[in-house]
C-alpha cells in the first residue's frame, strides 16, 4: 500500500522539496508535525487530528499514540514551541547515538582525503566551503570545528529548514567558541557555493523522484563533491535500530523514529542509481557484501567530480578498495 | 571469603555508569568531560546511598537471626552465586569498553552493537541470573532477600539521577 507524502521536515535542507511516494506503515513522527511551506520557508500550522489521522491509516496506532500526547491549542494545532522543544530534546540524544558509533571518525575518514584531492586538483588555496544539508543540531559541524581535522581553510556551514534546530546549534556552538556558522534555509540557495555537501542520516527521508532530484541539485552546483552518511540497510538494521534505540534514547518519538528510518533506509543499488546524474561519479564506501553490517552500521554515498576520483582514491590509500562505483552492482541495479 | 567487598565495589562502579548513562544525550555541547565526570560522581554517590538498603537487610538479617554463624554462611553462599553472573556480564562489558577505547572506528562500532548496547539492556537479566545464582548456590530466602534489594538499588540509580539533574536539560 502507498500513499503521497508531502514531506516537511527532517532533512531540512530541502524540507517541503522532497515530495515522493512512501509505504504508508514507514511515516516517521519528526516529518509530520512540523511543516515549512517550500517557498517562503514558512513554517505552518499542523493539526494534531489529521497527523493522528495519518498515523492511524498507515496502521501504525503506536505512533497516534505518541501525537495525541502532544499539546494543542483550542483549534487543534500543535503548539510550536512544544514541538521545537521536543525535536531539539530528541536531536540532543541522537547526537549521542553520532558520538557512540563515531560518526564523526567516519566522516574525518572520508572527507580529509577528499579535502586533499579537492586541494591537489584544484590548486586553489581555499579556503573550501562544507555544508551539512539538514544539519539538525550541527553535532558534524560543531565536532568538526573542535577538531579542526579538515584544515583551517575549509569553512564549516550548517544549513537546515528548522529554525528552532538552527537557533540551537547557533547557540551550542556559541557556547563553546566554535568557528562555525548556521543558516536557516536551503542549502541549495545559498549565496556562496559549497565545496563539499554532506548529512547524516537525511537519504531515507527523499523517497522516488526527491532521491535523484536531491543529488541532481548538487550535481547542477559548483561543487566538488558530496558525500552523504545514511543507514546501511540490512537486514539486521531494524532489529539493530530498535536495541539501540531502546537503550540509548528516552523519548519514545526518537525510539519509534529511529526503528522507522531503519526501515526506510535506501538500499545500495537504489543509492548508487539515484546519484549516477551527470557531471558526478557516484561511488559507494563499504556496499552491503563487502562490509561486516556489524561495524558499519551507516555508509555513505560519494558523489565527486571524474577528475576527482583517482586523487580522492589515491589519497583513501589501502582503504579505496573498500569503495565501487555502480559497476560493481552491475548485475543488480541493472 | 566473603563477596561483599567485591559486590560493593561492582555496584558503585555499575552506579558511576548509571551516572553516566543518565546524564548522556542531554547535553549536546562537543566538549562536556567534565559534566561527564559530575554525572559519574553523582551517579556514584546516588548508588552509596542505595547501596544501604542491602546492606542494611543483610544486617537486619544477622542482627535478628537466632543462629548468626549459619545465617552469614547462607548469606555468604548466596553472595558467591550472586556474584559469578555478575562478574561474567562485568567482563563482557570491561572487553566491549576496551574494544571500543582501544581499537578502531570500525571495531569500535561492533563493540557498541553487539556488546554495550544490548548489556545495557541486559541490566535487569544480570540481575535476575544474579538472584537466580544466589539461590542455587545455598542462599536460600535470604540472600534472594539482599539480592534482590541490591538488584533493584542499582537498577534505580540511573532513574534516580537522571530525574534529579538531567529531566529538563537539554
Amino acid at each position: 500500500m502507498w500513499t503521497f507524502l508531502g514531506r516537511g521536515s527532517w532533512p531540512t535542507g530541502l524540507r517541503g522539496e522532497g515530495v515522493g511516494f512512501c509505504p504508508v506503515h514507514q511515516l516517521e513522527i519528526s516529518d509530520l508535525i512540523t511543516v515549512v511551506d517550500p517557498h517562503s520557508g514558512h513554517r505552518l500550522p499542523v493539526r494534531r487530528a489529521e497527523v493522528i489521522q495519518q498515523l492511524r491509516e498507515s496502521g501504525d496506532e503506536r505512533a497516534a499514540r505518541i501525537v495525541a500526547e502532544l499539546p494543542t491549542d483550542r483549534d487543534g494545532v500543535l503548539d510550536p514551541h512544544a514541538v521545537d522543544r521536543l525535536l531539539i530534546s530528541v536531536h540532543t540524544e541522537l547526537q549521542r547515538l553520532s558520538e557512540e558509533l563515531r560518526i564523526g571518525e567516519r566522516l574525518v575518514h572520508l572527507l580529509g582525503p577528499l579535502f586533499t584531492a579537492i586541494r591537489e586538483t584544484t590548486g586553489q588555496p581555499g579556503p573550501y566551503r562544507l555544508v551539512d544539508v539538514g544539519c539538525g543540531l550541527g553535532y558534524l559541524v560543531r565536532r568538526l570545528a573542535t577538531t579542526k581535522a579538515l584544515g583551517t581553510d575549509v569553512e564549516l556551514v550548517g544549513v537546515d529548514l528548522d529554525a528552532a534546530l538552527v537557533g540551537e546549534a547557533d547557540r551550542l556552538a556559541r557556547a563553546e567558541g566554535l568557528s562555525c556558522r548556521f543558516v536557516r534555509g536551503n542549502a541549495f540557495d545559498l549565496p556562496e557555493a559549497a565545496t563539499v555537501y554532506v548529512s547524516t542520516g537525511v537519504l531515507h527521508h527523499f523517497r522516488g523522484p526527491a532521491l535523484a532530484e536531491f543529488f541532481q541539485a548538487q550535481a547542477a552546483s559548483p561543487a566538488h563533491a558530496f558525500c552523504h552518511f545514511d543507514i546501511a540497510a540490512t537486514r539486521l538494521a531494524p532489529i539493530g535500530a530498535w536495541i539501540f534505540h531502546r537503550a540509548r534514547m528516552r523519548n519514545p518519538l526518537g525510539r519509534h523514529d529511529g526503528v522507522v528510518s531503519a526501515r526506510r533506509a535506501h538500499s545500495d543499488e537504489t543509492l548508487l542509481r539515484a546519484a549516477a546524474v551527470p557531471g558526478i561519479r557516484a561511488l559507494l564506501y563499504e556496499p552491503r557484501g563487502a562490509a561486516n553490517p556489524f561495524c558499519t552500521t551507516l555508509r555513505p554515498i560519494i558523489g565527486v567530480r571524474p577528475r576527482l576520483e583517482a586523487p580522492f582514491r589515491q589519497a583513501l590509500g589501502r582503504d579505496a578498495h573498500r569503495m565501487v562505483g555502480p559497476e560493481h552492482l552491475a548485475g543488480s541495479i541493472r | 571469603m566473603t563477596p561483599a567487598i567485591p559486590l560493593v565495589l561492582l555496584g558503585l562502579v555499575d552506579a558511576a555508569f548509571s551516572g553516566f548513562r543518565a546524564y548522556a544525550g542531554s547535553d549536546a555541547r562537543i566538549r562536556k568531560q567534565r559534566a561527564t565526570a559530575r554525572a559519574a560522581l553523582r551517579g556514584l554517590a546516588v548508588g552509596a546511598v542505595l547501596l544501604l538498603a542491602p546492606t542494611l537487610t543483610a544486617a537486619l538479617l544477622l542482627l535478628t537471626a537466632g543462629d548468626r554463624a549459619r545465617t552469614y554462611d547462607t548469606l555468604t553462599a548466596g553472595g558467591l552465586g550472586y556474584l559469578l553472573p555478575l562478574t561474567v556480564y562485568a567482563l563482557a562489558v570491561l572487553l566491549s569498553l576496551a574494544a571500543y577505547f582501544a581499537l578502531s572506528f570500525r571495531a569500535g562500532t561492533l563493540a557498541v552493537v553487539i556488546g554495550l548496547g544490548p548489556l545495557t539492556l541486559l541490566r535487569p537479566l544480570a540481575v535476575a541470573a544474579a538472584c537466580l545464582g544466589a539461590v542455587l548456590n545455598g542462599g536460600g530466602g535470604s540472600a534472594l532477600l539482599v539480592g534482590a534489594t541490591a538488584g533493584a538499588a542499582v537498577l534505580c540509580v540511573e532513574p534516580a539521577v537522571h530525574r534529579r539533574w538531567y529531566h529538563h536539560v537539554r
